[in-house]
């Protein structure tokens, strides 16, 4: 009896150091494994080096990218309006079989159809910067737009009257972000007392179209005192009209984004004001955010990455200089 | 000492082995985990030494461009071109037009000899401005002058330096740079203090962004620079870090002059490692501790494994050593349990010298001793026996002996002479066989012509009161029986049964085999006994003054002594019907026994 149980005994000892070689050889066996790169495919509005937004996101991107050691390649269209392109390259990318995909929609709802295929073939899906009808994706990081308005709004607010006349030049109608934006600046407006304000115009992006506007406007509308462009052409067609029509100390503009065209009406002091993104931030985030989703950590949503209200003043303190003028390489 | 349960319960071997492998175990760990934290230990300490190796070199290219660029602030404020321009020692617009073109020409040619100047500024407080671009268009005078490169270098005296920033000389013109900056009135020292200007050096930042971004500090690392006032001039995440949503301890870094410390940052360990340079820039190499020994899972990985396999060896090892160890003590167990059961026959072969063979050793001296005293204690028993047997066939004689003499004296007194020769005659044989020749084993026909010699005797003294007849089967005539034992189940017979009984008695005398044994049964037909004088029977001892003979009891004695416990005597009686003894012995022929 006592020489059986002794017997069971040592081989239960040699077994447990066999389970724990074991054990230890799939722990490094694993390791090998659990180092493995993650392949992320990032998806752009547009490849188009010139734009200076999307440059930074990418090395938002590239940065997250070496920090956590993935491996992040980037497919884009050549412009932010070709959205059968970009289908098409989400269809290659995802027989590819990435880890995860970064998207920064070109439309808000043709992409929702390849987006769920994108998510049934098992491929975490992060929409970044436009997001999509139906919040298909895990996290959708991007500007609060509606916030971002209400920043535009808040700071016109300051350099007017209550019952001062507004306008708001918009760039395309039905956009999510140009609604959202609009919204956020129409609710600080009311909410301070400003109740003047004139019916959306829309630049559909042209600043051309947006200076043809304004200066319609400023002709027709002596009593205006604020105008409000939602993105970068609008405002810089606004501005320029201001400009032209030698209105600068009368009627005040804020705007959104920045270009060098933006800055020179900054220095000029045409503009209050512009409301910028953080792109790099977006990026960063991006990648930070998928990785962690395909890690099976829970994650939010929806990504607020901020913004910033630049003046003149302002725009050349270390916080700022690097949003306003990127240092591209 | 109270000993744990634990090691009372189990063989020594399986103690052994347990013990073994505890020890190896924690050994293994130990070294296994020391050899880990030593190694780990040199390839940290090797990540540092190389971290700040780099970070010096960072620091010496750096200084070196900064250097640079002094030196050509001071070749450019030496040049008669510039201090022609700036002296305003030729009169006339149109002369002054063309200094300025000379001064530009000059700065021009010098920024163009170099890839990483963006471009040199003078400006003075009077208004005189220069550049290396003729054709872009400075800002204007007064905006210049407050811009922090003018302001720094007034307020100081030698070389400003400042953080890295977008500079905005030039209308629609945003680089970024890092600005070296001089007042003039130290090489110009005779002009007098209002006339006074500063130079300008703008390095393109491009070139220390470079400089750091090609620095790899394991997988995650990086490199960034702080200026003396705390404000980045370089850091690959700055974005981040004006989002809040990456800290670095900046603080922590302007406290340090050079030297590594290890600080937390959110949720993570980072490794900084500093040096300064000349003009107080701050680099900072980052990296992190998990990172640093880069091959630290393989490395514990390694040491666990060879660990578990130097220790699976030692265990078995161990094992196979407690089996050696306690093999001979399980062969000497083996054999004492052997001994236990009463074989002594053996012997324990163990040739080795150590104590379990001496222990051997003794334990063959103690079998023998043992076998010595069991024979010995045999033959005392068997002596023992012997005697008491003659005791006993000693008793029988004496006390049959009167009886019969005194028969033969009442028959001579009442004159019946034949009678006395018969009786005589039969006592005389009867003696003659009793005596024998001393042995034990008779024939069976020698034993019963005894006690036909006997009841002719115990018929004559009875007045014929029984008749008797013999019946025993021919072929175990020959067969070996005890002498005298039928004799006193015959008195037995006689005395119990038949004396007693009032009518004519008979006994009969039957005999036959049964496979390997002899039954012999005494039959009477007298009044019987019943079961509690039966008991009495076998227990009573021989008992001469009740004259009731040599006791039965001793008869079934001699037999169990002789033949075994399974032999022996039998009684069947009913009350007024009779008894019968039945006697059974092995069937044992002369030559066997």
């Amino acid at each position: 009896m006592g020489s059986l149980w002794s017997k069971i005994g040592l081989s239960a000892l040699l077994l447990f150091f066999i389970v724990a070689l074991g054990w230890v050889g799939y722990r490094m066996f694993t390791n090998e494994l659990g180092t493995k790169v993650r392949t992320i495919i990032y998806v752009p509005k547009t490849i188009d080096s010139s734009i200076e937004f999307w440059e930074v996101m990418k090395q938002g991107v590239a940065t997250a990218a070496k920090e956590f050691g993935a491996d992040v390649h980037m497919v884009g269209t050549d412009t932010e309006l070709d959205v059968d392109k970009q289908i098409q390259l989400l269809e290659q990318a995802i027989q590819e079989k990435p880890d995860a995909i970064i998207l920064a929609a070109t439309d808000y709802y043709r992409l929702v159809p390849i987006a769920e295929q994108i998510k049934a073939a098992g491929i975490t899906l992060i929409t970044v910067d436009s997001g999509l009808n139906g919040g298909v994706s895990e996290s959708f990081i991007a500007t609060d737009n509606y916030e971002a308005g209400r920043k535009a709004g808040q700071e016109l607010i300051k350099n007017i009257h209550s019952d001062d006349q507004v306008a708001i030049i918009n760039f395309v109608q039905g956009s999510a972000t140009a609604i959202e934006r609009e919204k956020g600046v129409r609710d600080a407006l009311s909410q301070n007392g400003v109740n003047h304000v004139h019916d959306t115009l829309y630049s559909n992006g042209s600043s051309r179209k947006a200076y043809q506007l304004t200066i319609d406007l400023l002709k027709n509308q002596p009593q205006l005192k604020g105008i409000i462009g939602l993105n970068e052409p609008s405002t810089l067609g606004a501005g320029l009209a201001i400009m032209d029509m030698g209105l600068k100390s009368k009627v005040k503009l804020v705007g959104f984004d920045n270009s060098s065209s933006e800055v020179q009406l900054l220095e000029k002091e045409i503009m209050l004001g512009t409301v910028i993104q953080k792109p790099f931030t977006m990026g960063y985030l991006a990648v930070k955010t998928a990785l962690e989703v395909v890690s099976g950590n829970k994650v939010d949503p929806i990504m607020d990455t901020g913004s910033e209200f630049i003046t003149k003043e302002n725009m050349y303190t270390s916080e700022n200089e690097k949003l306003m003028f990127p240092f591209i390489e | 000492m109270k000993r744990h349960r634990f090691f009372r319960s189990r063989s020594i071997h399986t103690n052994i082995a347990i013990s073994f492998s505890l020890l190896i175990l924690c050994t293994t760990i130990v070294l296994s985990y020391t050899s880990y934290r030593l190694s780990s230990a040199a390839v940290m300490g090797n990540s540092v030494a190389y971290t700040s190796q780099l970070i010096e070199q960072v620091k010496l290219n750096i200084e070196n461009y900064i250097s640079n660029m002094e030196s050509i602030a001071a070749l450019v404020l030496t040049s008669s071109d510039l201090e022609k321009y700036v002296k305003g020692s030729s009169s006339g617009q149109e002369r002054e037009a063309k200094d300025k073109q000379l001064a530009s020409q000059y700065l021009r040619s010098v920024v163009q000899s170099r890839t990483d100047i963006s471009s040199i500024v003078y400006a003075s407080s009077e208004g005189i401005t220069v550049s290396d671009r003729l054709d872009a268009v400075l800002k204007p005078l007064p905006e210049l002058v407050s811009q922090e490169w003018y302001q720094q270098a007034m307020n100081q005296t030698g070389v400003a330096v400042s953080s890295s920033h977008v500079q905005h000389l030039f209308q629609d013109e945003y680089r970024w740079v890092v600005s070296i900056s001089r007042k003039l009135l130290d090489t110009f020292s005779e002009m007098e203090a209002e006339r006074q200007g500063v130079l300008l050096v703008d390095l393109n930042y491009s070139v220390i962004n470079n400089l750091c971004k090609q620095i790899e500090l394991g997988k995650r690392g990086y490199v960034f620079i702080v200026d003396p006032a705390g404000s980045l001039v370089y850091h690959p995440q700055q974005q981040l870090i004006y989002s809040q949503l990456k800290f670095e301890q900046l603080e922590t870094v302007l406290g340090i002059k050079s030297g590594s410390v290890t600080v937390n940052t959110g949720d993570e360990q980072k490794l900084y490692t500093v040096d300064t340079t000349s003009f107080g820039w701050k680099i900072v190499g980052v990296t992190y501790p998990d990172d640093l020994v880069a091959n630290k899972q393989r490395m514990q990985g390694t040491a666990a494994l060879w660990g578990a396999v130097s220790l699976i060896f030692a265990m078995a090892t161990s094992v196979f050593l407690s089996y050696a160890l306690t093999k001979p003590l399980k062969k000497l167990e083996m054999n004492m349990k052997k001994a236990e059961r009463g074989e002594f026959d053996i012997r324990v072969e163990i040739e080795s010298t150590n104590e379990i063979g001496k222990l051997a050793r003794t334990f063959n001296l103690m079998i023998m001793k043992i076998k010595e005293l069991m024979s010995q204690i045999v033959m005392e028993q068997e002596m023992k026996r012997v005697s008491e047997l003659k005791a006993l066939q000693a008793q029988i004689k004496p006390h049959f002996l009167y009886n019969t003499l005194d028969s033969i004296i009442w028959m001579a007194e009442t004159g019946k002479m034949e009678e006395v020769v018969e009786m005589t005659s039969s006592l005389s044989k009867l003696l003659r066989s009793t005596i024998g020749e001393g042995e034990e084993l008779i024939p069976i026909a020698r034993e019963l012509e005894h006690i036909r010699h006997y009841l002719t005797i115990q018929n004559m003294r009875y007045r014929h009161k029984f008749t008797y007849s013999i019946e025993v089967h021919e072929d175990i005539l020959e067969c070996s029986i005890l002498k005298l034992v039928l004799q006193p189940l015959v008195e037995n017979a006689i005395y119990h049964g038949i004396k007693h009984n009032p009518e004519q008695g008979h006994i009969l005398i039957r005999g036959k085999r049964e496979q390997s044994d002899i039954i012999i049964q005494i039959i009477d037909n007298g009044v019987g006994m019943d079961t509690e004088q039966i008991g009495k029977l076998l227990l009573q001892k021989a008992d001469y003054k009740s004259g009731s003979g040599v006791g039965v009891a001793n008869v079934n004695h001699r037999i169990q002594l002789y033949f075994g416990d399974h032999y022996g005597l039998s009684f069947a009686s009913e009350m007024e019907e009779g008894t019968t003894v039945t006697l059974s012995i092995p069937a044992l022929y002369e030559e066997e026994s």
